[in-house]
């Protein structure tokens, strides 16, 4: 029987048992599945893992890696884990670095997928900017550890399982190295410089500028304007895409009625899909499209909602 | 004098109006877009002038430049602001910047002797569309038409993208109006032609206000017939062909309004729709329909006979949607202004030079193969190409184009960038005979070359600006080299 | 007060061109860079140098001898120390390794703090910065957006970290590590013109194993116990592009693009 240990932060529980499915594919159903606790709701894990280990000393908090770090030291020279999965969120990202370096082990970071090579786990990541990924196993025999991106693993086993909950409590407390002095929520972005879908419009579609909020709204994505649309004063600068506005780098870019200039373009930075919707089809922007729409771009505008609309009702009545 | 002497003495031949001490204003005034970028970020280091004017007539102007003449305060003649080589920088401690703004008037537009007088500080894009309403152009279309003004085109020799029918600005012009430093007022008068000892025109036309302050032009006008134009785009395997077919069509007497030919490089940044990674060629025949078609059928020959190194026809349609979206704009002036604050980033400079058919690829290709070794800062290129836009009987001109990532403070990027790469422009090209300066004029940061590009004849330059600005006090540092302003040069 | 900056040159990571044909990534002919999140940390030392002139600022790099030119570059920017830690023994390193080199190197060095970037272009593990505070048992924060100069003087930096939800504020007292990401958007100022061809040799040391003396079986590719077995380049295919009409069969093609595409939920 194999033994994994998971890390089981607070405010993340769903997706730290969404790891057991991680701990599945490299050894099927053979292992013995221990998570560790500060201070996180255990609840929603009670019947999902073997074991769960509860640290409750509340002068134990969550950001004093060194603490935590000496402690999941303690737990393993006990119980000699063979794996150990952490999260790989901005917290877990910094104990498992700290931690394999405690245990002297390799370490494996942002893991998407888990393969097999040889009689070894292989884990998968990407590297270069998520331009290649790379497979990567650990040659010693001893500890596997890894780091495991949120949400692309998910656990749908429903055999309950009757869960062991104890507690541990180290021998000494120490300080820790740095204080959270105030935490306050993200602000929304507004900026279409983060948006991952642009529903731009330009002098095509000058006169129904506003209508391509709705569409925007239906994409999740935001509204974007060629400098011929700021310019005429229908829409604000911030919103402008190309050389003297921003340069933007969403998934989807749908330009409506937009010609495609060369200053317009210099604004289009790796953009995965483009759409561009014309009257005339050798306009520059169509150059660069994966799909070109011959026509108005008013039309396409109501069209296209009205078809999204459609399938909505369909799903919701069903 | 010192600066509030300078500003007193202005208060009594000028109104309050008609001067402009604007913070603002004046730094924009210190320097022109040669020096585009540390500008636009604020860090310019060159003197800011003392005042800029707003002169009603000649009488002004001649009050003005009799004053700074007898006081040596140093002359800045503006119209339009679209320099581009320095001849707007000021290197004075003191300067008084004399702007067209108010010498606006169209006086005369006379159809039966084709031609029109304007004040020199009439923009060319209202000349053009007042002439358009009755059938005529001016035959003028540099890319800053819609902002550029007739003072400063006839004094940096201007060009237009139809040069090749119409001709640059010093084939049009009849006659004009201009102020010396001591006050002389001449006028050329308007005859069709005359033998009356050398051209005196053009010892106005190209001085860069060096010499004198322009205040009036009369100049050709021309029969406009839109309905006759014909468009023709080409890929072409190199540079060396298209310019091979342009010396084709000129030689056998063909004057199509519009022949160039882009470098791969260039086309990618006006045809990235259709260039598909290769050199184009383009034309336009324009004129009377018996005239234009004749031309056009000159072009296909001409194309015909390269035909081994032509690719494919463009559909002409692709052409004729381009040249429409052609011209800029003071709006496309400000929106760099706002993309180089904003995204450290600008886009381009040029540099133009002109040789004789033989040695034009051979200057294009030194050039490049020079950049490509030895420019220091060769990996931040991301456009390096060019274009040749202006033929003529014996030769063509070379746009050479050049944009680049900018890893420097804005306070060295003319340094790091755009004047090394010049310097290899204008070396290269006088190397082999050819002018630096097509038609940009030389402003003040080609100067240090002015002797070498006129050899022996400098001396008739040098003993123009002797006689007519002995004291020095006309755009210090334009066209002659000093030595006093090699420090912002360098 | 005197800070080390952990760099690292990695391949410009955005310029790799994709060999359709072969299925392959061009990463060879692609330049050398500093690592955009560390140019952002010396940023910030060099911008709080130039209001305190008696900070000094040591470069600490771990790298071939190649980087020399660049290492140099880096130096002509008011930094008055640079160190390659450069030795044949030490390439193949997977980030224990090289947080052991580094680490052996920071137990001798004077610092009062470290800053380094948040993770590196190529590797993107941001293991490094973290497992050095582990072993050299100093604090550590990483996701750093900002950092607030005042405090950072007296010694116990407030900083801002962009956790995925939320922005915390953490005092972090020296001696520390400070991971600092791109989104802080310090800037690294460039060489001026004048200084291009500055001496700066005195300035520069090369430290190997005979110096730092590591046990080579904690170091290099045989110190390294993860290793890449395999890579796997993502399919990317060259765009066809699709024309339609604006009319419901066009509307529907769109329709199914997006859908496709996962653009609608």
């Amino acid at each position: 029987m194999k033994k994994c240990l998971i890390f089981f932060e607070k405010q993340y529980e769903k997706f730290c048992i969404d790891l057991l499915e991680t701990v599945n594919q490299m050894y099927g159903k053979n292992f013995v599945s221990y998570a560790l606790s500060i201070d996180a709701d255990i609840e929603v894990a009670t019947d999902k893992f073997d074991e769960i280990i509860l640290v409750e000393n509340r002068q134990i908090i969550c950001h004093n890696i060194h603490m935590i770090t000496r402690i999941v030291e303690e737990l393993h020279k006990e119980i000699q884990f063979d794996s150990i999965l952490i999260l790989a969120t901005h917290y877990g990202r910094m104990l498992a670095p700290a931690l394999s370096m405690k245990l002297g082990t390799g370490l494996v970071a942002d893991v998407t997928q888990i393969s097999h090579y040889k009689d070894k786990i292989e884990m998968i990541r990407p590297a270069f900017s998520g331009k290649i990924l790379a497979g990567i196993i650990n040659m010693r025999e001893d500890t596997v550890m890894m780091t495991v991106r949120p949400g692309v693993f998910l656990y749908e086993n429903i055999t309950l399982k009757r869960t062991k909950i104890w507690s541990y409590m180290p021998d000494k407390i120490d300080k820790p190295k740095l204080e959270l002095i105030s935490r306050r929520k993200k602000p929304e972005t507004r900026d279409i410089r983060d948006s991952e879908i642009l529903v731009s419009g330009g002098g095509g579609i000058l006169n129904d500028f506003d209508s391509i909020d709705e569409l925007a709204k239906r994409l999740g994505g935001m509204k974007a304007a060629s400098r011929r649309v700021v310019d005429s004063g229908k829409a604000d600068r911030s919103i402008q895409v190309g050389q003297s506005g921003k340069i933007v780098h969403p998934r989807l870019y749908i330009a409506l009625g937009i010609c495609g200039v060369l200053q317009h373009v210099a604004g289009l930075n790796h953009v995965q899909h483009i759409i561009s919707v014309n009257t005339n089809k050798n306009a520059p922007m169509c150059s660069l499209a994966d799909i070109v729409v011959e026509g108005d771009a008013r039309t396409f505008v109501d069209s296209l909602i009205e078809r999204i609309d459609r399938e909505k009702m369909i799903q919701e009545k069903g | 004098m010192n600066k509030e002497q300078i500003l007193n003495a202005l208060g009594t031949m000028l109104t309050a109006e008609q001067i402009n001490t604007d913070a603002e204003d004046l730094y924009d005034a210190s320097a022109d877009r040669y020096k585009k970028y540390a500008k636009a970020k604020k860090v310019l280091d060159n003197p800011i002038p003392t005042a800029i004017v707003y002169p009603k007539s000649a009488e002004e102007v001649k009050e003005l430049l009799t004053f700074c003449n007898e006081n040596r305060i140093n002359v800045i003649p503006r119209s339009g602001k679209t320099a581009t080589e320095g001849g707007l920088e000021n290197w004075k401690e003191f300067a008084i910047v004399i702007d067209g703004k108010n010498l606006n008037k169209i006086i005369n537009i006379d159809p039966y002797n084709m031609q029109a007088t304007v004040q020199s500080g009439v923009a060319l894009q209202d000349l053009e569309d007042e002439l358009r309403k009755i059938g005529y152009t001016t035959g003028h279309s540099p890319q800053s038409k819609p902002v550029a003004q007739y003072g400063g085109l006839v004094s940096t020799r201007s060009i237009g993208q139809f040069s090749t029918l119409y001709g640059g600005i010093e084939d049009m012009v009849v006659g004009l109006e201009c102020v010396f430093p001591d006050g002389h007022i001449c006028r050329i008068k308007n005859v069709p032609r005359r033998a009356g000892g050398p051209d005196i025109r053009h010892i106005a036309i190209g001085n860069e206000g060096t010499l004198c302050y322009i205040t009036e032009v009369t100049i050709k006008i021309f029969k406009y017939f839109p309905e006759n134009n014909l468009f023709y785009g080409y890929l072409v395997n190199d540079v060396a062909t298209g310019i091979k077919v342009l010396r084709e069509v000129f030689i056998n007497g063909y004057r199509p309004s519009v022949a160039r030919v882009y470098s791969e490089e260039d086309a990618r940044q006006h045809f990235y729709h259709f260039h598909e990674g290769k050199c184009v060629l383009i034309f336009m025949a324009e004129g009377p329909k018996p005239i234009a078609d004749a031309c056009g059928e000159g072009i296909e020959e001409a194309v015909e006979k390269f035909s081994d190194g032509i690719i494919k026809k463009v559909d002409s349609s692709l052409i004729e949607d381009w040249f429409n979206h052609l011209n800029w704009s003071q709006k496309d002036i400000d929106d760099e202004v706002q993309e180089m604050i904003n995204n450290d980033r600008h886009s381009g400079y040029t540099t133009e030079i002109s040789a004789s058919w033989e040695v034009i690829p051979q200057i294009y290709e030194n050039v490049i193969n020079r950049i490509r070794t030895e420019f220091r800062q060769a990996d931040d290129l991301v456009m390096l190409g060019g274009h040749s836009s202006h033929s003529y009987l014996n030769g063509t001109n070379m746009y050479f184009v050049y944009q680049y990532n900018i890893n420097c403070e804005p306070e060295d990027e003319f340094r790091m960038y755009h004047h090394p790469l010049q310097t290899i422009i204008v070396e290269e090209t006088l190397k082999l005979g050819g002018s630096m300066c097509h038609h940009h004029g030389i402003g003040k940061y080609r100067n240090e070359w002015t002797k070498e590009e006129h050899g022996s004849a400098f001396y008739m330059l040098e003993k123009l600006k002797e006689t007519f600005d002995p004291n020095g006090i006309m755009n210090f540092g334009n066209i002659f080299y000093q030595e006093e302003g090699a420090k912002f040069q360098k | 007060m005197k800070i080390i900056c952990l760099i690292k040159f990695t391949p410009d990571v955005d310029a790799f061109e994709y060999d359709y044909e072969n299925n392959v990534l061009l990463r060879d002919k692609v330049k050398q860079i500093i690592n955009p999140d560390d140019a952002c940390a010396l940023g910030f030392a060099l911008q709080l140098k130039k209001k305190n002139p008696d900070i000094r600022i040591e470069v600490v790099t771990m790298a071939p001898p190649s980087v020399k030119k660049m290492m140099e570059d880096i130096l002509r920017r008011q930094v008055d120390f640079g160190t390659i830690i450069s030795d044949p023994l030490f390439s193949g390193s997977d980030t224990l390794a090289t947080s052991m080199v580094l680490g052996t190197y920071l137990k001798t060095a004077e610092y009062d703090v470290i800053l380094t970037g948040n993770q590196s272009l190529d590797g993107d593990t941001a293991q490094v910065p973290s497992q050095l505070a582990a072993l050299l048992e100093i604090g550590h924060m990483s996701g750093i957006t900002n950092i607030d100069e005042k405090s950072f003087i007296n010694g116990a930096p407030l900083v801002e970290v962009d956790t995925e939800n939320h922005i915390d504020t953490y005092k972090i007292p020296f001696p520390a590590i400070l991971s600092v990401c791109r989104e802080s958007k310090y800037k690294l100022p460039f060489v001026r013109y004048a200084d291009l061809d500055l001496d700066v040799s005195d300035k520069l040391e090369i430290v190997d194993n005979q110096i730092l003396k590591l046990d080579i079986k904690y170091v290099g590719l045989k110190g390294s116990s993860t290793r890449v077995v395999k890579t796997y380049v993502k399919k990317y295919e060259q765009k066809e592009k699709i024309i339609v009409y604006n009319n419901p069969e066009g509307i529907e093609t769109v329709y199914r693009f997006l859908k496709e595409n996962g653009y609608l939920k």
